[in-house]
């Protein structure tokens, strides 16, 4: 009696074990997302498309446009009236323009005086065309409070809003000093300005601040075809890395300092 | 009895612990599928793909047509809007400034049942619409370029309460050039407004500049090209190279588009390439070139570009050239030569002692 209540016991406990594992692994495994499943020999799409009735893609002189409906590929049509090319003409290429922000939420936290904080946020560019495109960033005003009027200034870096050499909406300059207060960005990685290639890794600038205003700043841009028109494609992704800082003095009002960062990216013509 | 009243007892218990046994693996279960199922923290992403990038369109007054876009959202959830905003050419390595308001006399709207510009939509992870763009001509609209980027913006996340933070939109765009012609003819000025090599080193000799180069350097080439017309144009062409040996190269110019009244840095293919990912990036990277030529050179070589822009347009001819000497291994041969005499000496003067 004893040994079978020992061996109920045991598989009891194999029972248990089992259960434990199987739900574990079992449940565990990783998300199959929508935007996974495809390759360039499939493409699983769920989404409503509107296509056209014949009579919406009839052009003004009758004649039938419905080919149009959907075209990636870069082509031309002619009619009596209007000669249409879509995509870049020396480049036989159906890759999109795509841009990506890996981290939309920019987050500091709770700001300390004389303690800088950073954060980071990585920017991916694909372009399988023409590959000529460019990012731009600017802010929409200044880092300020949602009540009342306190804002953050834009940083002038180590040598001081005074100084000529500070840095500024298109020249980056050293901010290595925790007195040294305001809000800017660096960038590091592919395509990005030459002013930070050239002044190190310790160097930033301000974000051009659109209530001013200003013009958005450049922040990756690419002259050259990415893809070899004589042989294979080269990399068509570009990526690069925005790092954000900000320190406050011990003057600054308390309170939570948001703004919104514009980021665009458009393809060259 | 009192023997039945324990084993009912006994058999009572045994199910008890059979209740609690099945509690037990129930909660194990449901403590694992709570526990191990929850899906990663990631940040909250954005990414948007538009097709096609570029749309070029010769129109008559009084016409429309209809093109479909593909917008895809490869990230989380998010609500977007579209909106079409003229943009005039920055510079001449093709970047662009879009303007604040709309101008201009061509007329966009979108034939979407759902979907309005500037009025916002929302696209589900992995989601892909067909924007139906239709773009009308106005009868009397003047002839001319009209350039446009439709641009689909995302919306910002909402803000975090405690915490200081900037929160980014994501704008991306696909550029629409459009030509209003009537008779279909276009308007071709096109000029050379630069050609020449990036040289270190330039002497002016006799009101002649002659631009040296070291043999195992690599040449940068500049070929900008200018549109003085009202339309746009695309020059086709090539860079040729010829040596004092009679050696040649061509290289063909890219087609890419000129913009009226603006200037355009000219892409030439085959090319050396760089690697200006470096901690100390070449030189060469400071500057866009048109073409990087790489090689050992020695001696005398003319560059020449012939542009046109189509048919029955006039060609446009420009050149330059250069001198390549080895100069290190002249210097490396100078320092050898004068150590060489060094030592010589140096013997001959110990043996004369």
């Amino acid at each position: 009696m004893k040994n079978y209540n020992l061996k109920l016991k045991i598989v009891r406990f194999f029972f248990v074990f089992l259960t434990f594992n199987f739900s574990f692994l079992t449940l565990n495994l990783s998300q199959a997302l929508a935007i996974e499943m495809n390759s360039s020999q499939y493409r699983i799409q769920m989404s409503n498309v509107n296509i056209g009735a014949a009579s919406q893609l009839q052009s003004d002189n009758g004649n039938l446009l419905s080919d149009t409906l959907g075209q990636t590929a870069a082509g031309q049509f002619s009619s009596d009236g209007y000669i249409l090319k879509a995509g870049f003409q020396y480049i036989h290429s159906i890759v999109p323009f795509s841009f990506a922000i890996s981290n939309i939420n920019i987050n500091f936290g709770e700001v300390t005086p004389g303690l800088p904080l950073t954060a980071t946020t990585d920017l991916t560019v694909s372009f399988g065309g023409g590959g000529e495109y460019q990012v731009t960033v600017n802010e929409l005003g200044k880092l300020k409070t949602a009540v009342g009027n306190n804002y953050i200034n834009d940083t002038c870096c180590d040598l001081g809003c005074s100084d000529p050499g500070k840095c500024t909406e298109t020249a980056a300059a050293v901010w290595n000093l925790n007195t040294t207060t305001g809000f800017g960005y660096k960038m590091s990685g592919e395509d990005i300005p030459t002013t930070f290639t050239t002044c190190g890794p310790t160097c930033y600038r301000p974000f051009p601040d659109t209530s001013i205003p200003e013009d958005p700043a450049i922040i990756m841009s690419s002259p050259n075809v990415t893809v070899d028109l004589s042989s294979k494609p080269k990399d068509i992704y570009h990526q690069s890395t925005m790092t954000l800082k900000l320190n406050i003095s011990d003057i600054q009002p308390a309170g939570t300092y948001q703004t919104v960062l514009n980021f665009m990216a458009t393809p060259s013509y | 009895m009192k023997v039945q009243s324990s084993k009912f007892k006994v058999q009572s218990y045994s199910l008890k612990f059979k209740v609690f046994k099945l509690f037990f693996v129930l909660l194990i279960f449901n403590f694992s599928l709570l526990t191990f199922h929850l899906s990663e923290a990631n940040a909250q992403q954005v990414s948007l793909a538009i097709s096609p990038p570029l749309l070029e369109l010769v129109i008559k007054p009084g016409k429309s047509v209809l093109i479909a876009y593909k917008l895809e959202n490869r990230a989380d959830p998010l609500i977007a809007s579209a909106k079409v905003l003229p943009f005039r050419p920055q510079g001449n390595l093709g970047n662009i400034k879009i303007e604040k308001e709309f101008e201009g006399p061509i007329r966009f709207n979108l034939d979407n049942s759902e979907i309005k510009f500037e009025q916002p939509f929302f696209m589900k992870s992995g989601d892909v619409l067909q924007l139906l763009v239709r773009i009308r001509v106005p009868e009397g609209s003047p002839e001319g370029d009209y350039y446009y980027t439709l641009l689909t913006e995302t919306q910002p996340p909402p803000s975090v309460a405690g915490s200081s933070a900037g929160r980014a939109k994501a704008t991306i765009g696909s550029n629409i050039l459009i030509t209003v012609s009537d008779s279909g003819r276009i308007d071709v000025k096109g000029k050379i407004a630069l050609f020449d090599v990036l040289a270190k080193l330039k002497l002016k000799i006799l009101g002649r500049v002659f631009n040296f180069f070291e043999s195992s350097d690599k040449i940068p080439v500049v070929l900008v090209v200018g549109n003085q017309g009202n339309n746009l144009i695309k020059p086709q062409g090539s860079i040729n190279l010829r040596g004092n040996f009679g050696e040649q190269a061509n290289y063909q110019i890219i087609s890419q588009n000129i913009l009226s009244n603006s200037e355009r840095l000219t892409l030439a293919t085959p090319s050396a390439e760089l690697n200006c990912q470096d901690k100390k990036p070449s030189d060469y990277c400071k500057q866009p070139v048109s073409l990087l030529l790489s090689g050992f050179f020695i001696g005398h070589y003319t560059l020449s570009a012939n542009v046109s822009f189509g048919q029955s347009t006039p060609n446009l001819y420009a050149s330059t050239s250069f001198i390549a000497l080895p100069l290190k291994l002249i210097f490396g041969i100078v320092i050898a030569l004068f150590i060489g005499l060094l030592i010589v000496k140096k013997f001959t003067k110990t043996d004369e002692d």
